[in-house]
């Protein structure tokens, strides 16, 4: 315990370092300034406006951002570049809950219920709930990062394709309870998405599939490209229906409180521990963890809720829990870069280029020769996590008088922001168009009264389940009983089998009630 | 309201057997997705012995979806459903003009111009544009995108036309 | 096929000396703007950090910034097909690399440009080891019993690597083709993973940069058996190269190498490898790349000749050891 108190202690005095300015204009007076608080402060507010400007993802803006940190001492750039990281978890909700349109996957799912609270005109709460439960997640899997950082490490490593695969499988479910309609057809629009994940190179040959010899197809669809037009340009194109404005005035009428009731926080604390923890455990696992955690919460929610039915048409809940658990594994996330030097997603892989440049390569013993650094940064994190609840708490009253611009200008507004940020992923001209025609074909599917997120949930898990599929039947000999016979796999499936059975069992029983009803009659 | 008479025309069309024609129209654009992605995948290859091709895994999922699809389409015909929904045309329409127009513009003529002349093919999809007001927005929000992305964000993005710049 | 090839080749030259004549002011007093240098990986990769490290000392030699691109996708051919096609006035470069400049034209049978023909080799930058890793309770102690155990154990060992068209990648196949296995190989999306799987213990062993090796190994781990190249790595002194340890046969690195468009004129490619060649004899630009656990060309192998002697090599190298996908 003292260790932890001195390694704290460490990163604090790191993150509130203070460098001494002396500007010749001032005449050799010196100015301490704080850089890398300054730093964090700038990461974050990077961070948000990405992750609210649609398309944009957190990738491509740390990518683009990298070059600048290649200036700064190596622990601010690292500061900086984290701010940006969960700058831009905090304000990928924003967009979801102002205007349907998840900038990534881990706000898929709180665009379900945010946007319809944000229809019943409580953006604010759910905006304000979406912040609160972000930095409660934050400020608990900082303390957890520093005190279980190591042991937890043992968890990354004890999970192989297998395990992967069956967490993969796991995840499928989730998608499966988290629809609101119709089962048989939310296994249908995961298939659609699993189907979709298929275009692009296959892992171990090569191959190209599916993609028509269009080079922009070659790596496979984009998440953000997907997105944007099933959410964004979709709802768009059907709030041009007729009929739409009626129900947009009444949105712009109806806006009361920008802040949660005291029955809102009731409501949602429990969500937000739970979220929380889901969230830290599933976070450490590198390659996929993080991406099931907000879905995981959600799932978890609706099935402890005593009316699931208000889920999906704004429940609360449904926004505190993902959230929380998309904050708290973002920050777990950092276990295996901070512990093991290996990064985890796409994101640390670039804050790992960004310590290569500074010549410090990380390893495992990063932790003991690199301690300011380390703990440097999981200060900072804390530090962060505290600036942008309060960037963002006032902030939610200046997007909720953005809903009342009216949607004629509105409207083409948000399709240019979504092109200019789908054509600055990759520069491709052709992503825009794919969006546009994903936009298209999500129309349809409102039409036909299929559910969108399983099918992005599908498209995301699709390759990491193929990949994780092969890999473990590559290492076994094509043995399929591994899934079943190494413990930690083996109970992800149990779980995921459980979990099957309580999402069919209603809606048979519901089916026999209908059945009842009709004959009664 | 040519729609409604429209939809009224197309629900007469049906034949009685189609209970739920939402899921039925549904199930059967699944069957053609799986149909399509099937023959697309068709040149890929299967099983080597224990491992993994190329194509194992999308025809795997085809199949399922098929499979899926003929559910859905099986519950449009034994059980009552919802009828079809109107389709409106104009939205969709200058929606996807708008971004085709983007993705055109965006390399030869830059972004102050893309921005602004798909900003405007948008509009047109409302019926309840203004067009004094949707030029001035117009205006601003390419501006106001010309300062965030270069300045704001270090995106590289060409602002003008390539014949000014050269 | 050669004879059209070859008339290419001459076509180009003929044109890029008619380019000198009609603008001998132009290479004279180049460069005038900003310089692009396309990477054909993401930020922060190994192949980035050396081309950051090197432009920048070139950028003060040369009086004009060079602005780094990245462009990535397809194992960075598209970019460096983006190259290929780029105005040959010497403002668009590109670090090229042993996957997109000789690999790749055993992996892709459909690459959009050629390694050989379409670019005008400037210098070669750096090379980057590569090391033979092993889970750290691999039961071989050395590289000569590894050889043994694989060659006895060829169905029962899982060698890991990065993707296809990857450094970790071809260079294991390189070794497997050396040693006359074929084990199985498990794909991972990336060195990262490959590298948890590795640690993890859940696969036997890989082939890898020496840049993400070193933390590991000093680490414990990981074990390396042997460094694939001619002489030892200051980062690593105790470990042996393969030439010491009994398997001569297996010399690889990972080099860098910058490239310019056929047809970029030749005094602006001798000033851009002057350039080049300056920023490797800077001290600091030394301690970086050395860092890195980078070799650094010699003055014989900083020829613009030498390049292209290396690219026809590798990509003969590689045709051979690599079967085509698709």
């Amino acid at each position: 315990m003292g260790d932890l108190f001195s390694n704290l202690g460490l990163g604090f005095g790191v993150v509130f370092q203070f460098v001494q300015w002396t500007p010749s204009f001032l005449g050799g007076m010196s100015i301490p300034i704080p850089v890398n608080i300054l730093l964090c402060l700038i990461g974050a507010l990077v961070g948000t406006l990405v992750g609210v400007l649609p398309g944009i993802g957190t990738i491509a803006t740390v990518a683009m951002l990298l070059p600048i940190t290649f200036g700064l001492p190596p622990v601010g750039a690292l500061i900086m570049l984290a701010g940006i990281y969960y700058g831009a978890q905090y304000g990928g909700s924003t967009t979801s809950i102002l205007v349907n349109i998840p900038g990534e996957a881990g706000s898929v799912v709180t665009a379900l219920d945010g946007f319809q609270m944000a229809k019943q005109g409580r953006a604010g709460p759910a905006l304000a709930i979406a912040a609160i439960g972000s930095f409660f997640a934050g400020c608990v899997a900082t303390v957890l990062i520093a005190v279980l950082g190591a042991p937890l490490t043992k968890l990354a490593l004890a999970f192989g394709p297998a395990e992967y695969f069956s967490l993969m499988v796991l995840g499928l479910i989730f998608a499966v309870v988290l629809a609101k309609g119709s089962v048989l057809k939310a296994i249908a629009m995961i298939v659609f998405g699993l189907l979709l994940s298929m275009v692009g190179s296959d892992i171990e040959t090569g191959a190209s599939r599916m993609s028509f010899n269009i080079p922009e197809l070659a790596d496979g669809l984009g998440f953000a490209t997907v997105a944007m037009g099933l959410f964004g340009f979709a709802e768009i194109i059907r709030n041009l229906d007729a009929g739409g404005e009626g129900d947009r005035e009444l949105v712009q009428q109806k806006v009361t409180g920008l802040m949660p009731t005291r029955q809102d926080l009731k409501d949602s604390a429990p969500a937000i521990l739970r979220g929380t923890v889901l969230g830290s455990i599933l976070g450490i696992l590198p390659g996929g963890g993080a991406v099931i955690a907000s879905f995981a919460a959600y799932t978890l929610e609706k099935k402890l809720a005593k009316n699931p039915k208000r889920f999906g048409r704004g429940a609360i809940e449904g926004v505190a829990a993902p959230e929380s658990a998309n904050n708290a594994a973002a920050q777990t996330s950092f276990i295996p870069l901070l512990t093991l030097g290996i990064p985890p997603n796409a994101v640390m892989a670039l804050m790992v280029g960004a310590m290569t440049i500074h010549g410090i390569v990380p390893g495992p013993q990063v932790m003991q020769k690199q301690p300011e650094l380390v703990w440097g940064m999981i200060a900072s994190m804390w530090i962060g996590n505290l600036m942008l609840l309060i960037i963002n708490l006032p902030l939610v009253g200046i997007w909720v008088r953005l809903l009342r611009v009216p949607y004629r200008l509105m409207f083409p507004s948000i399709v240019i922001f979504c092109c200019i940020g789908i054509y600055s992923v990759n520069n491709a001209p052709v992503d825009v168009v794919l969006a546009g025609v994903f936009g298209l074909v999500g129309y349809w599917l409102i039409k036909h009264d299929f559910e969108p997120a399983p099918l992005l949930l599908g498209m995301v898990l699709g390759p990491l389940m193929e990949e994780n599929l092969r890999r473990a039947l590559l290492i076994s000999r094509g043995d399929g009983t591994v899934f079943f016979t190494r413990p930690l796999s083996a109970s992800l499936m149990a779980i995921s089998a459980f979990l099957l059975v309580l999402a069919i069992l209603p809606s048979l029983r519901k089916k026999r009630d209908e059945v009842f009803v009709e004959s009664e009659t | 309201m040519t729609d409604t008479q429209h939809s009224v025309a197309h629900k007469s069309i049906l034949p009685a057997w189609i209970r739920g024609p939402q899921d039925f129209f549904g199930g059967i654009a699944l069957m053609l997705i799986a149909l399509f992605a099937l023959w697309a995948s068709s040149d890929l290859q299967g099983m080597q012995g224990f491992s993994f091709g190329a194509g194992t895994a999308p025809r795997m999922f085809g199949y399922l979806l098929l499979a899926l699809g003929a559910g859905i389409t099986a519950v449009g015909v034994f059980t009552e459903g919802p009828h079809l929904q109107v389709y409106a045309w104009r939205g969709p329409l200058f929606v996807m003009l708008a971004i085709v127009v983007f993705a055109l513009c965006i390399r030869p003529m830059g972004m102050i111009f893309s921005a602004m002349a798909s900003f405007m093919v948008a509009a047109i999809g409302s019926h309840e544009t203004q067009w004094k007001e949707t030029f001035i927005v117009g205006v601003c929000l390419t501006a106001f995108c010309a300062l965030l992305f270069p300045y704001a964000l270090g995106l590289p993005l060409q602002m003008l036309p390539t014949f000014l710049i050269r | 096929m050669k004879t059209l090839a070859r008339m290419i080749a001459a076509g180009s030259i003929a044109a890029a000396t008619l380019g000198l004549v009609a603008l001998p002011v132009a290479a004279q007093d180049y460069p005038t703007r900003n310089i692009t240098m396309i990477i054909p990986f993401a930020a922060g990769g190994p192949t980035d950090v050396i081309a950051r490290i090197v432009a920048s000392d070139m950028s003060k030699t040369l009086g004009q910034q060079i602005v780094i691109e990245n462009v990535v996708g397809a194992g960075g051919t598209t970019a460096a097909g983006r190259a290929a096609k780029a105005a040959p006035d010497g403002y668009t470069l590109i670090m090229g690399h042993m996957g997109t400049h000789a690999a790749s034209v055993a992996l892709y049978p459909k690459l959009a440009y050629n390694p050989e023909t379409d670019f005008e080799p400037v210098m070669l930058a750096a090379g980057t080891p590569i090391l033979i890793l092993a889970r750290k309770d691999f039961e071989p102690k050395d590289l000569k019993e590894f050889v043994a155990y694989l060659k006895a154990n060829e169905a029962k060992v899982n060698q890991a690597h990065a993707g296809i068209g990857a450094v970790s990648h071809v260079t294991c196949e390189l070794l497997n083709s050396v040693l006359g296995i074929k084990p199985t190989g498990v794909p991972f999306n990336g060195t990262g993973p490959a590298m948890n799987a590795l640690v993890g213990g859940q696969v036997d062993y890989m082939c890898d940069q020496i840049v993400n090796a070193v933390p590991q190994i000093n680490g414990g781990t990981i074990k390396s058996y042997a460094i694939a190249t001619p002489e030892r790595n200051p980062s690593l002194p105790d470990l042996p190269t393969t030439l010491e340890a009994g398997l001569p046969a297996y010399q690889v690195s990972a080099w860098n190498a910058i490239f310019a468009p056929k047809g970029t004129p030749a005094p602006i490619l001798a000033k851009l490898n002057a350039a080049a060649a300056k920023a490797l004899d800077d001290e600091n630009v030394r301690k970086r790349l050395l860092d890195l656990g980078s070799d650094i060309p010699k003055a014989e192998g900083r020829t613009r000749q030498a390049l292209a002697a290396l690219v026809k090599s590798d990509v003969a190298r590689w045709k051979s050891v690599l079967k085509p996908t698709n």
